[in-house]
């Protein structure tokens, strides 16, 4: 199993003159840090407009900053909003080739098309249309990385040939993934070959299914890409203290705060009617879960808070669920501080991390070879 | 911490609604048709519009809402509302600005059970099978004209309605308080379209929405079926931070 950390970079109110850069340079911390613990990825999200949620609105310069600190970390651009009105593919293939190079090879790409109105309706996208641009998008970026010249007739975008410069480090090119909210998702993932970049906010066992029917599937299916990266990678909280009750309570802070957050976003459903976006997914009930007390009254089975031995436990959990990467988010508009933060990461890797082996990754020969 | 609404509502507070018993019967409403379009508003009203126990949604939003029943137990009616979306907590909602219903005996059902914010007035729904229009005129004036343009078949389950929050006086532990009123109608929908929304006249000041105008279409629908207003299950008080502000019943 492999650790990773995920930034929404969300931004409290007020926004004085340097909540924002105090907020990134804190993040941009966070990186270094987990970077030398041995932290083997870090992800940073594609969002726009969402208020205190996420600032993050470009991500390919935060991960740049974030390569360009670190060593080893490889590093996850996602997910990267795939409808062209806010993404054209050939840009994306652009800069994700420039970002691999400059990373010495460590880029991610995760692929997905946004779920709220705020941001849909910003860029002037029709919601009916996400699903199926994202569908040819997956399918053209591992063309545009490795043919010479590339030339497209599509329903959401069309080219005429040309060389799509430069091209990524590793060969064939980088693993891609599909986040993974709505029910169903997975099937989408495991049917193009694509890793599954899943939310593990909830319970073990409707996950567990989720996961053996992705294993199931990708048996047979039609990679989009040059190799099949068969691979669950999900998302948690974490806050790790060496008192559980401090663990748990400071943590349940967090999550409880992120997902208050997360509720105030303006659904894509909830603003127009479409079968685009037939319901919230799971993420509202999930992300309740994670945050709602547990069956004993402390923290909910499936989520990363408290003392090193209750998280080590909540992680063979979610590795004996089939999970084969977990990705912390470990702040939410800056409600632990910073110290706190770093602290939290230091006693992982000293505890925790040593009680996972880090085996070698379910992709298929060559990919993201250098 | 989001956003939180800035109304005072304590002025409107004297001429809201009384519920003297909110533990009310559920009210089925067959064959009902209901046009909803929402819009964006401008920024300025994102906060002023909502008292301080709701947040705003990002962006804020206007939702207009039309309800034709063909039979109840009080007859005929419809019932046109403007609703400012919003959040209770982390729940989304709408709070009822105004409404206007062409029934006398609907409106005092309406007042009295559920504290809707509604006068009489004349309120037409009009289906058509290129459009749906509906107008509200009140003392020969027109406050609204909206439709839903090129109707096409969806599935009546991809519409969200959101709950109403509307404002009323209501008896307390034998004192009388002020209270947002959770609605949470249930929609039972067989036909459902979508279109694109238009709204040719909006007057604000019939709508008790300041100067608030449908700035930007996103989205309208129109579905007939069964509506059945609830049992009230949940309050909130309209002063308290919308963290503290829920209360249930």
């Amino acid at each position: 199993m492999k650790f990773g950390i995920f930034f929404e970079i969300s931004v409290p109110r007020p926004w004085e003159a340097e909540t924002e850069y105090k907020v990134y340079q804190n993040c941009l911390e966070q990186v270094r840090v987990a970077d030398e613990l041995g932290f083997d990825q870090v992800w940073a999200v594609e969002h726009h407009f969402l208020e205190e949620y996420s600032h993050c609105s470009a991500p390919e310069i935060f991960l740049t900053a974030a390569a360009m600190q670190t060593k080893n970390i490889r590093i996850g651009h996602g997910i990267v909003v795939c409808v062209p009105e806010i993404n054209n593919p050939i840009k994306i293939a652009e800069r994700t080739a420039t970002m691999d190079l400059i990373s010495g090879g460590r880029l991610e790409v995760g692929t997905g098309r946004s779920a709220t109105w705020t941001e849909l309706g910003g860029f002037g996208v029709d919601p009916d249309q996400t699903k199926k641009t994202w569908d040819e998008f997956v399918r053209i970026l591992p063309k545009m990385w490795t043919q010479e010249r590339f030339g497209y007739e599509g329903q959401a975008f069309s080219m005429p040939k040309r060389a799509i410069l430069p091209k990524p480090l590793q060969k064939p090119h980088p693993p891609m993934w599909v986040a993974v909210t709505s029910p169903g998702t997975e099937i989408d993932a495991a049917d193009r070959g694509l890793g599954s970049l899943g939310l593990t906010f909830g319970g073990f066992k409707e996950q567990e299914t989720k996961v053996a029917e992705y294993r199931r599937r990708i048996k047979y299916c039609n990679p989009v890409g040059d190799f099949v990266n068969e691979q669950v990678n999900t998302v948690n909280f974490l806050f790790c203290h060496p008192d559980n009750e401090t663990g748990v309570k400071t943590g349940l802070r967090l999550a409880g705060t992120f997902n208050y957050l997360a509720e105030q976003l303006l659904a894509a459903r909830q603003a127009y009617p479409t079968r685009s976006y037939p319901n919230l997914g799971l993420l509202p009930a999930l992300r309740r879960e994670a945050s709602a007390p547990g069956t004993d009254g402390g923290a909910p089975e499936g989520t990363c808070i408290g003392d090193p031995e209750r998280i080590v436990s909540v992680l063979k959990n979610w590795e004996s669920v089939g999970v084969d990467r977990v990705n912390f988010l470990l702040n939410a508009v800056e409600t632990v501080p910073q110290e706190e933060v770093l602290d939290s990461l230091r006693l992982f890797a000293s505890e925790v991390m040593p009680k996972f082996a880090s085996g070698p990754a379910r992709v298929a020969a060559g990919a993201g070879a250098i | 911490m989001p956003l939180v609404g800035t109304l005072d509502v304590s002025s409107q507070a004297a001429s809201a609604p009384l519920v003297l018993e909110p533990n009310t019967e559920p009210w089925e409403l067959p064959g009902a048709g209901h046009l909803q379009l929402m819009f964006e508003i401008d920024d300025a009203h994102m906060v002023d519009l909502l008292p301080p126990a709701l947040h705003p949604t990002i962006p804020p939003t206007l939702l207009i809402n039309v309800l034709r029943v063909p039979e109840s137990s009080v007859g005929p009616f419809t019932l046109a509302e403007a609703r400012i979306g919003c959040r209770s907590g982390g729940r989304p909602r709408a709070f009822l600005a105004q409404a206007h219903c062409d029934s006398e005996a609907a409106c005092a059902e309406l007042r009295s059970r559920w504290g809707y914010p509604v006068t009489q007035a004349e309120v037409v729904l009009d289906q058509q099978h290129y459009q749906v229009v509906a107008r509200v005129t009140y003392a020969g004036k027109l406050l609204l004209e909206c439709s839903l343009e090129g109707p096409e078949a969806i599935n009546g389950a991809d519409i969200q309605y959101l709950p109403n929050m509307n404002l009323a006086r209501m008896m307390r532990d034998g004192a009388e308080v002020v209270r947002l009123i959770q609605v949470d109608a249930d929609y039972a929908i067989s036909k459902a379209d979508r279109g694109r929304p238009t709204a040719k006249v909006f007057e604000p000041s019939g709508w008790a929405v300041a100067d608030a105008l449908p700035q930007w279409p996103v989205s309208a629908s129109f579905a007939t079926g069964t509506v059945t207003l609830p049992r009230v299950r949940y309050l909130a008080n309209p002063s308290l931070s919308p963290l503290k502000a829920v209360e249930a019943l």
